[in-house]
C-alpha cells in the first residue's frame, strides 16, 4: 500500500494553548481514513493541516512533519496554492459560492487559467455526474447554487471540489449539516470516490465511520489515542479510553 | 493535472502585488492625517517665524490678543478660542440632556412603531447637510433670538449672536449624541436591567437609574464626538456669528466670532498674510480639538470604571 | 402611587425631549418650504445664475411673413402679428419685468443677430423666461420707433402697441433672467465623479487590507488610528491641507488656480473614512466559509478577493458610494478654500465653480442674502440627500439578511 501523508511528530498551538499534541500516523492511498473523537478533540484542526489551512488562522503555529510525496508539506519549498490543487477540502456546512452551478464548478479550473469553454464544460459535466448530481441540476447549470437543497449543495462542493482532480480529498463533518437521506448518499458516494481518491473524513458519528472508512483514527484532548483498522478499533480497540468512547460511555 | 506551472507563477506574482497594493493603499490613507497635520503646522507657524515675507507677527500676541481686525493687520485669537470653547460646551449643555432623554425614549420607553419613526427623524436630522442648517438659522434662529431679545427690551445684530450659535450648535450635535447614545443603551447587558426589576424597582426605574448608569461611558463619548463637530463647524455657524472684531463675548445677545467663522470671513487673497493667519487659525482650532478630546478622554476613563458599554 | 406618578413624569419628559427634535425638523423643513417651493422649477435647474443682457437685431436674410406665424393658446398676452406671448412676473430680486413665455418659431424674434461687440453678429433667438427691456420698431411710415422699459409699461400693453402700431422689427434688448443652479449642479457631478474615482480604489483596498490581510500587530493598528482620525477632522481643516498639499498636483493636471479638480481630490481624502467604513462592514458579513471553500480550491488570496470575497461585498461598497455622494452634496466648508465661492454658469473641472451647497453659502454670505434661492437650493439638497438615506437603510437591511 502507498502512503499518501506520512505525518511525524505533528504539533500545533493556538497562541499558548496547544490544540494537537505529537500526531504521528500515515495515510494511505486510495483508501478511506475517519478521524473520530469528541468535540474539541483535535481532529478538525488536524485535517486542515494535510491542506494547510490552518495557515489563514492568526496566531496558530505548527510544528513536525508531514511528507507528502516526499516533500514536507510545512517545508518553504511546498507552495501552498500547488498543495491546495492537489488536496481538496469540502467543509462541515455546504460552503456554495452565490453564483451559478456551473460557475461554482468551473471556478476552480479557471483560477488556474483554464479558459478554454469545451474543457470547462467537459471538467463540469464529469466532476456533476460523479457525484450524481447531474441529472438534478443538467437544465439548471446557469442558476445559482445558493437555490440548491443543502444535500445538493453538498454533493456540489464535493463536485467542485473534483474539478480539480485532486489525489486527496479532505471532508471535515461532511454530513453534520444534513438530513439522512442526503448523508446516506454522500456516504454513497465517498465509496465510490476512494477508487480514484483518497478520502480523509472527519466524523462524529461513529456508524458513519463503521459504514465506510478502512481505517480509523480516535483522537483524544489533541493526541491521537489509536489508530487501526476500522473493524480492529470497533472489534477490538487496544486503548481504554477508545473503547469507552465506542461503547459510548462518553462523548 | 490542471496545474499550468507558467500560470501559477503569474498567479503567485499578482497575488503578491496585490497584496503588496492593498498595503500601499492602507498605508496611504492612514497617512493623510499625518499630512493634513504637518502641512497645516507648516503654513500655520510661517507668519511667526523671522523672516516671515509678508512682516513676522507677534506669537504670544496672536494667541493672547482680544482684538482681530484683518482691515488693520492686527491678529489675536486668544478671545475667539473662548468664544469657541463657550459656544460649543453651551450647545453641549442644551443638547446633552435632550439627546439622552431622546435615546432613552428611542431604545427603551417609545412603542415599537414610534421608536422606529423617532429613530428615522434623528437620522434624517443628522443628514441634513451644515450649510442647509445655516440657511434655517439664518432664517428662522435669529428670529427667534431677536424675539427673545426683544422680550428684555435689547436690540441685536439681526439676530445674529452668540445666543443664535449656540441654539444651532445645540441643533447639528444633536443627531450625533442622540445615536451615540442609543448604541451605548442598547449595549446595556439585559441581566443587569433583569436584577434591577427583580429587586422591585419599575420599569422606568431600572431605565433611568441601571440603563443610563451603566451606558454612562458609551454617551460621554458620544459628548465628545458632539463637542468636536461644535468646535469644526463652520459654515452654518459664520452664518450667523455675526464676526465682532474684539471680545471675549459673554452676552448671549451680542454678536461673536468663532475659529472657524474667522477663518471665512472675507476670504478674498489667497496670499498674503490675512490668508497665512487663516491656517494659524486652523491650527489653533486643530490644538484645541486635540486638548479637549485629551482631557474629556481622561474624564472618560474615570466615571467609566463601573460601566459596561 | 407617589411612585407611580414620579414615573409617568420621568416618562414624560422623554416624550417632550423627543418631541423637540420632531418640531425642529419639522421647522426645518417648513420653513424651507415655505420659502423655497415656489421657486422651484426647470428654469431654476437649467438656467444661468447671472443674467446676461442680450441686445440683438433681426438678421438681414429674414423675410417676415405674417401669415407663416402659427396660434398661440398658452399663458400670458400673445401677439398673433409677431409670434410672440409675454406675462409681467416679479423676479427673486423683487423686480416687476416683462418675461418672454412664447416664440413662434417663424417669428422675427427667432432670427437675430447680436449687436453686442466682440461677438460678431452671432445668431441668437429670444428664449423664453428672458424679460424685454426695450424694443426698436418700424412705424407705418417706415421710421424707427424706440419703445423704452417705461413706455412698455406692462405685457399687455407691449403687445397692444406692437399689434397696432409696428410694421417690422428692428432689434431688442433683452436680459436672460439667471438666478439658475444649472452651473452648480454640473460642478456638484464632477465633484462627486472625482472624489469618488479617487476614493473608491484607495478606500476598497484599504478595507480589504485591514480586514482581509492585516494581522494584529503595532503597525496595522496604527494604520488603523490614522483612518480613524481621519473621521474627526474638521471639514474646514481639509480645506487648508487641500489648498497647500494638492494644489501642486492639480498644477500637473493644468490648474492655475484653485479648481473643482482641486475640490474633488479634498474631498475624496475626506471621504476616504467613509468609504473604508462601509466596505469594512461589508466585508465582516462575508462568510469565511466561502473565503476558505475557494482558497481550498487553490485560488490564490488575490483571486479569491476579487472573485468571491468583493462580489458578496458589492452592497456595502454600494452603501459607501451613495453616502460618499450625499457628504460631496452637503460639503461647504471643505470647498470654500478649495474650488473658490465664484457662482460658474459653465463649470468646467479646471475652473473655480460652486457646488450646490457651497453656492448656497456663496448667495447667503454676500451683502444681500437671497433667503428664497437658497432655501430652494436647500430642499433639492434635502430630497437628493433623503433619499440616499432611504435607499441605504434598505440595503443595510437586504445585508444583514444576504447570508443568514
Amino acid at each position: 500500500m502507498e502512503t499518501c501523508f506520512d505525518v511525524k511528530n505533528i504539533d500545533l498551538f493556538y497562541g499558548d494553548k496547544q490544540a494537537l499534541k505529537d500526531v504521528n500516523m500515515e495515510i494511505y492511498k486510495n483508501r478511506v481514513t475517519a478521524f473520530i473523537g469528541p468535540s474539541g478533540c483535535g481532529k478538525s484542526t488536524f485535517i486542515r493541516c494535510l491542506n494547510r489551512m490552518n495557515d489563514l488562522i492568526e496566531g496558530c503555529k505548527v510544528s513536525g512533519e508531514i511528507i507528502k510525496d516526499g516533500l514536507d508539506i510545512y517545508s518553504p519549498k511546498q507552495d501552498i496554492v500547488d498543495l491546495r490543487t492537489r488536496v481538496g477540502m469540502v467543509f462541515q456546512k455546504p460552503n456554495p459560492f452565490p453564483m451559478s452551478i456551473y460557475d461554482n464548478i468551473a471556478y476552480g479550473p479557471r483560477c488556474q487559467g483554464l479558459k478554454d469553454k469545451k474543457k470547462l464544460d467537459e471538467i463540469v459535466t464529469t466532476s456533476l455526474k460523479q457525484v450524481a448530481l447531474y441529472d438534478e441540476v443538467a437544465d439548471r447549470l446557469g442558476d445559482s447554487a445558493i437555490g440548491l437543497s443543502g444535500g445538493q449543495q453538498q454533493r456540489l462542493c464535493i463536485a467542485r471540489c473534483i474539478a480539480m482532480s485532486p489525489e486527496v480529498i479532505l471532508m471535515d463533518e461532511p454530513t453534520s449539516a444534513l438530513d439522512p437521506i442526503s448523508t446516506s448518499k454522500i456516504e454513497d458516494l465517498c465509496l465510490e470516490l476512494k477508487k480514484d481518491y483518497t478520502i480523509v473524513i472527519v466524523t462524529h458519528n461513529m456508524q458513519q465511520a463503521a459504514r465506510i472508512s478502512d481505517y480509523t483514527a480516535f483522537f483524544l484532548l489533541g493526541e491521537v489515542v489509536e489508530m487501526d483498522e476500522t473493524d480492529t478499533i470497533f472489534s477490538h480497540p487496544k486503548d481504554k479510553r477508545t473503547e469507552n468512547y465506542i461503547t459510548g460511555r462518553f462523548g | 493535472m490542471l496545474i499550468d506551472k507558467k500560470r501559477v507563477k503569474r498567479n503567485k506574482a499578482l497575488d503578491k502585488f496585490f497584496r503588496g497594493f492593498f498595503m500601499a493603499m492602507a498605508i496611504l490613507s492612514s497617512s493623510f492625517i499625518v499630512i493634513i497635520v504637518l502641512f497645516v503646522c507648516a503654513k500655520g507657524i510661517s507668519p511667526f517665524l523671522p523672516g516671515y515675507e509678508y512682516g513676522q507677527v507677534d506669537l504670544i500676541s496672536f494667541l493672547t490678543g482680544s482684538i482681530y481686525r484683518q482691515d488693520q493687520g492686527i491678529y489675536g485669537v486668544g478671545f475667539i478660542i473662548i468664544n469657541t470653547l463657550i459656544s460649543a460646551f453651551l450647545a453641549l449643555v442644551i443638547s446633552f440632556p435632550l439627546s439622552v432623554l431622546t435615546a432613552l425614549f428611542i431604545a427603551k420607553i417609545a412603542p415599537k412603531k414610534l421608536s422606529a419613526a423617532m429613530q428615522s427623524v434623528v437620522e434624517l436630522l443628522a443628514a441634513v447637510p451644515s450649510v442647509v442648517y445655516g440657511v434655517f438659522a439664518s432664517g428662522v434662529i435669529t428670529g427667534v433670538v431677536e424675539w427673545i431679545a426683544s422680550l428684555f427690551g435689547i436690540t441685536t445684530f439681526g439676530g445674529s449672536s452668540l445666543l443664535a450659535v449656540v441654539l444651532l450648535l445645540a441643533i447639528m450635535i444633536f443627531p450625533t449624541l442622540t445615536s451615540m447614545s442609543i448604541t451605548a443603551i442598547r449595549a446595556v447587558d439585559p441581566n443587569l436591567e433583569q436584577a434591577s426589576l427583580a429587586l422591585g424597582a419599575t420599569k422606568t426605574q431600572t431605565n433611568f437609574k441601571i440603563c443610563l448608569t451603566a451606558a454612562k461611558s458609551g454617551i460621554f463619548a458620544g459628548a465628545i464626538l458632539g463637542l468636536g463637530r461644535a468646535y469644526g463647524e463652520a459654515t452654518a455657524v459664520a452664518m450667523v456669528a455675526g464676526n465682532k472684531l474684539f471680545g471675549p463675548t459673554f452676552n448671549p445677545f451680542d454678536i461673536t466670532r468663532t475659529l472657524t467663522s474667522t477663518m471665512l470671513a472675507g476670504l478674498k487673497e489667497t496670499t498674503g498674510l490675512d490668508y497665512d493667519i487663516r491656517f494659524s487659525v486652523g491650527l489653533v482650532l486643530i490644538v484645541v480639538i486635540f486638548f479637549s478630546n485629551w482631557i474629556l478622554n481622561m474624564v472618560k476613563k474615570r466615571i467609566g470604571r463601573n460601566s459596561v458599554a | 402611587m407617589n411612585r407611580l406618578v414620579k414615573d409617568n413624569i420621568l416618562k414624560g419628559i422623554t416624550y417632550i425631549a423627543s418631541a423637540l427634535s420632531v418640531i425642529v425638523l419639522a421647522a426645518i423643513l417648513w420653513y424651507l418650504v415655505s420659502n423655497g417651493l415656489s421657486l422651484i422649477s426647470s428654469d431654476l435647474i437649467v438656467g444661468d445664475y447671472y443674467a446676461t443682457t442680450e441686445n440683438a437685431a433681426i438678421s438681414n436674410d429674414y423675410i417676415y411673413d405674417e401669415s407663416a406665424i402659427g396660434e398661440y393658446t398658452g399663458e400670458g398676452y400673445y401677439s398673433a402679428k409677431w409670434g410672440i406671448a409675454l406675462e409681467d412676473i416679479t423676479t427673486a430680486h423683487n423686480d416687476e419685468e416683462i418675461s418672454v413665455v412664447y416664440v413662434d418659431p417663424n417669428s422675427p424674434f427667432m432670427h437675430m443677430n447680436s449687436l453686442v461687440s466682440g461677438e460678431d453678429g452671432m445668431a441668437l433667438s429670444l428664449t423664453e423666461g428672458s424679460s424685454i427691456q426695450n424694443i426698436y420698431y418700424l412705424d407705418e411710415a417706415g421710421e424707427t420707433v424706440f419703445l423704452s422699459r417705461v413706455k412698455m409699461a406692462d405685457a399687455q400693453n407691449t403687445i397692444a402697441v406692437l399689434d397696432a402700431n409696428a410694421t417690422g422689427i428692428v432689434s431688442i434688448n433683452y436680459e436672460s433672467i439667471g438666478g439658475g443652479i444649472r452651473g452648480s449642479i454640473f460642478a456638484t457631478l464632477y465633484l462627486i465623479g472625482i472624489s469618488l474615482l479617487i476614493s473608491l480604489p484607495i478606500g476598497i483596498s484599504s478595507a480589504i487590507y485591514l480586514h482581509e490581510y492585516a494581522s494584529k500587530n503595532k503597525i496595522n493598528s496604527l494604520i488603523r488610528q490614522g483612518i480613524d482620525t481621519l473621521t474627526g477632522v474638521p471639514s474646514i481643516v481639509y480645506g487648508l491641507m487641500g489648498v497647500t498639499v494638492l494644489f501642486p498636483v492639480t498644477q500637473l493636471a493644468g490648474a492655475t488656480s484653485t479648481s473643482i479638480l482641486l475640490g474633488g481630490l479634498t474631498l475624496a481624502i475626506m471621504l476616504l473614512p467613509t468609504i473604508i467604513r462601509s466596505t469594512e462592514e461589508a466585508l465582516i458579513v462575508v462568510p469565511q466559509s466561502l473565503r476558505d471553500g475557494s482558497l481550498s480550491l487553490g485560488a490564490t488570496k488575490s483571486q479569491t478577493i476579487f472573485k468571491v470575497v468583493l462580489p458578496c461585498a458589492v452592497n456595502g461598497i454600494l452603501t459607501g458610494v451613495l453616502l460618499g455622494i450625499g457628504r460631496v452634496i452637503g460639503e461647504s466648508a471643505a470647498l470654500v478654500y478649495t474650488t473658490s465661492t465664484v457662482i460658474n454658469d459653465n463649470p468646467t473641472i479646471l475652473s473655480q465653480g460652486t457646488s450646490l451647497s457651497l453656492m448656497i453659502w456663496s448667495i447667503m454670505s454676500g451683502e444681500q442674502p437671497n433667503y428664497e434661492l437658497a432655501s430652494a437650493i436647500s430642499l433639492i439638497i434635502l430630497v437628493i440627500v433623503f433619499a440616499i438615506n432611504f435607499i441605504v437603510k434598505i440595503i443595510g437591511k437586504r445585508l444583514a439578511k444576504s447570508f443568514v
